[in-house]
């Protein structure tokens, strides 16, 4: 087109557009945001797989999230080793528990993480410094996540006790804090410890989970299918670690309603943005109305002038999306910094992005209409 | 039904002039809620290339609804309009779009120039759906706005300009495109009598130069000595029709 009529009304008219411009801003804004958190907030329902490492998870037959597990029979480990892929086994027991600090606070429960200490230890190597990880070799020690330790009231070295048995809190670490609650890790020694506690079978041995790590991680899937064509006779199931860990995701994220939830604000948000949006795009277009139908009686076809609002329409987009952008960055960054937890991925940005776009674009099919009015036989009345 | 209301008057001394436009039987209605009005009565007229025609007469005599159907912006309830020998209502949307596209022009009361787009531009802009390149279209524009005197203002936007140079603009831009058939609806009601005067003159300069055919619709009473033809509406139909003595063409 040799002159750029879309883009130089959007310029010259911008207190007209800008409106719409914020609306599309704002939606993305909230689309980006939320998107972010709810990743940031689900996503930790999986930090027990996701901060560890490991190619299989082996657990309870249909078992949907982390926390949902139950004991195994305690010859699953040794049907694991059998397969020539497996490379290294590690047990891992969950245990529910009841923390009681001393400073008369009243009591919090909490899920004890029985992992292997030793300095090659796949549970939480994403998370635990070797050091740290050492220290729990000391008997009844445990590691805290150090956004808890309010909640909990203690502070690093001080006693407490878990199920009625004393515990010492011998480190702080970060990104322990998962979905389900209170996240503390102990050694298997001392986590088993604290299971019998309460529990009349005191020589109950069998483990939560086992982590396997295999010679080629690649094969994970694979092995997993064949591990399980035999397991559910030995009772148990496994599953790849990026296939549990979107498993349990996917549990908080739907089973909860949460996600549905979520799903239904962005809804919201999206036909709220297009409201507001195509009410002013409307706006902008009646004001222009006898212009276009000037061009019309002069020949210039209805498809061609609903190109010029459509054109408008996503330039709006490019501008809201832009503006929307940088105001999620600065939210996004204020939030890490108060250890909100956030997430944000390209894929899920790309989809908010292609939403505020779809936004846009709809809004202008809305304010394509107006220009129903613009014919040029008004003009002459 | 079609009873010719009116035939072309001839003058002596000067060749009855091509036809452009035949409207036959030309008959419209408007309906509001369950009240029908009727606007034109089987009218008939024939609209000559080369010459500026009046249509004047008192509001609500149906001359605006006669430029709308004879400029192909309007359907009639009955009746045939031919311009440059097509058969507008014959055609669909996209053709007689098309038609209006390549060879009428428009100017209305209201100059409707886009706020944002330069004289230059306002011009250039249907000349770009035309499928001239910029070039080309720069320079058609350029003339344009020469021949209506605008040549210093080509750079101005809408608010810049009076509004006699609005006109003058919007005319550029019917020009531009070398319409053989311009329509002109009260360009004259909006201006000072200066303005409005050098309005007229460049529509019947229009009309010579470019023989092109004129039709302008007015009750502003100056144009009737600018016009080569005047026809008188009342209540729907043409009352009468009368040729102006020859004119010298009118200076810029």
């Amino acid at each position: 087109m040799i002159v750029a009529l879309a883009r130089k009304t959007l310029l010259h008219e911008w207190r007209r557009f800008f409106p719409a411009v914020l609306a599309v801003a704002f939606s993305g804004l909230l689309l980006l945001v939320q998107t972010a958190l709810v990743l940031g907030i689900f996503g930790s329902a999986a930090v027990f797989i996701d901060k560890s490492q490991g190619d299989l998870w082996i657990g309870y037959p249909g078992t949907r999230s982390v926390e949902l597990g139950r004991a195994i029979p305690l010859d699953s480990e040794i049907w694991l080793r059998l397969d020539p892929a497996v490379a290294r086994v590690e047990a891992f027991l969950w245990v529910d528990g009841d923390w009681r600090s001393r400073t008369g606070q009243g009591a919090v429960s909490v899920s004890v993480s029985g992992i292997e200490p030793g300095a090659a230890g796949l549970m939480f190597a994403r998370a635990l410094p070797t050091e740290l990880r050492e220290r729990l070799r000391q008997p009844d020690s445990v590691i805290v996540d150090r956004a808890d330790l309010d909640k909990l009231g203690v502070s690093v070295g001080a006693r407490a006790r878990i199920n009625g048995r004393q515990v010492q809190v011998v480190g702080a670490a970060q990104q322990l804090r998962a979905l389900g609650g209170v996240n503390i890790l102990a050694s298997l020694d001392t986590a088993r410890h604290l299971r019998s506690v309460g529990d009349s079978s005191d020589d109950d041995r069998r483990m939560t989970y086992y982590v396997v790590k295999l010679h080629d991680p690649d094969a994970a899937q694979a092995v997993a299918a064949r591990l399980n064509r035999e397991a559910a006779r030995h009772g148990f199931e496994a599953w790849t670690s990026s296939e549990f860990s979107q498993r349990a995701v996917r549990f908080w994220m739907f089973e909860t309603g949460a996600g549905l939830g979520v799903l239904f604000m962005s809804l919201v948000v999206c036909v709220v943005g297009v409201v507001i949006t195509s009410q002013t795009l409307m706006a902008a277009v009646a004001g222009s109305v006898n212009e276009y139908a000037t061009l019309h009686a002069l020949g210039v076809g209805l498809r061609e002038l609903r190109r010029v609002v459509i054109e408008q329409a996503a330039w709006v987009g490019a501008g809201g999306l832009l503006i929307g952008a940088l105001g999620s960055a600065g939210a996004l960054v204020l939030a890490s910094q108060h250890e909100v937890p956030v997430a944000l991925g390209v894929i899920p940005s790309l989809v908010c992005a292609g939403l505020v776009m779809t936004i846009s674009l709809l809004s202008g099919l809305a304010a394509v209409r107006v220009l129903r009015h613009a014919d040029a036989a008004n003009l002459l009345r | 039904m079609s009873i010719p209301s009116t035939s072309s008057a001839q003058v002596p001394g000067r060749a009855a002039p091509v036809v452009a436009i035949r409207g036959t039987g030309l008959e419209k209605s408007y309906r509001s809620g369950k009240v029908s009005t009727t606007v034109l009565r089987g009218l008939s007229v024939e609209i000559g290339l080369g010459e500026l025609t009046l249509v004047s007469g008192p509001s609500g005599c149906g001359k605006s609804t006669l430029l709308s159907l004879l400029g192909g912006l309007l359907q009639p309830d009955a009746g045939r309009v031919q311009a440059l020998d097509v058969d507008l209502w014959a055609l669909a949307a996209r053709d007689l779009e098309r038609f209006r596209l390549e060879h009428t022009g428009f100017v209305f009361q209201g100059f409707n120039l886009f706020a944002a787009l330069s004289a230059l531009e306002q011009v250039m802009l249907p000349l770009g759906y035309l499928g001239l390149d910029s070039r080309t279209a720069r320079l058609r524009a350029e003339e344009a706005l020469a021949e209506v005197g605008l040549s210093d203002r080509i750079a101005m936007r809408p608010s810049a300009l009076s509004g006699g140079e609005k006109q003058r603009v919007a005319i550029a831009r019917a020009l531009a495109k070398q319409p053989q058939l311009l329509f002109a609806d009260e360009p004259t009601s909006a201006l000072d009598a200066a303005s409005g005067q050098r309005v007229i003159e460049i529509l019947h300069r229009s009309a010579r130069r470019h023989n092109c055919a004129v039709l302008c619709v007015s009750h502003d009473p100056r144009l009737i000595g600018q016009s080569d033809r005047v026809l008188q509406m009342e209540d729907g139909c043409i009352l009468t029709d009368r040729r102006q003595p020859e004119q010298k063409e009118p200076s810029a």
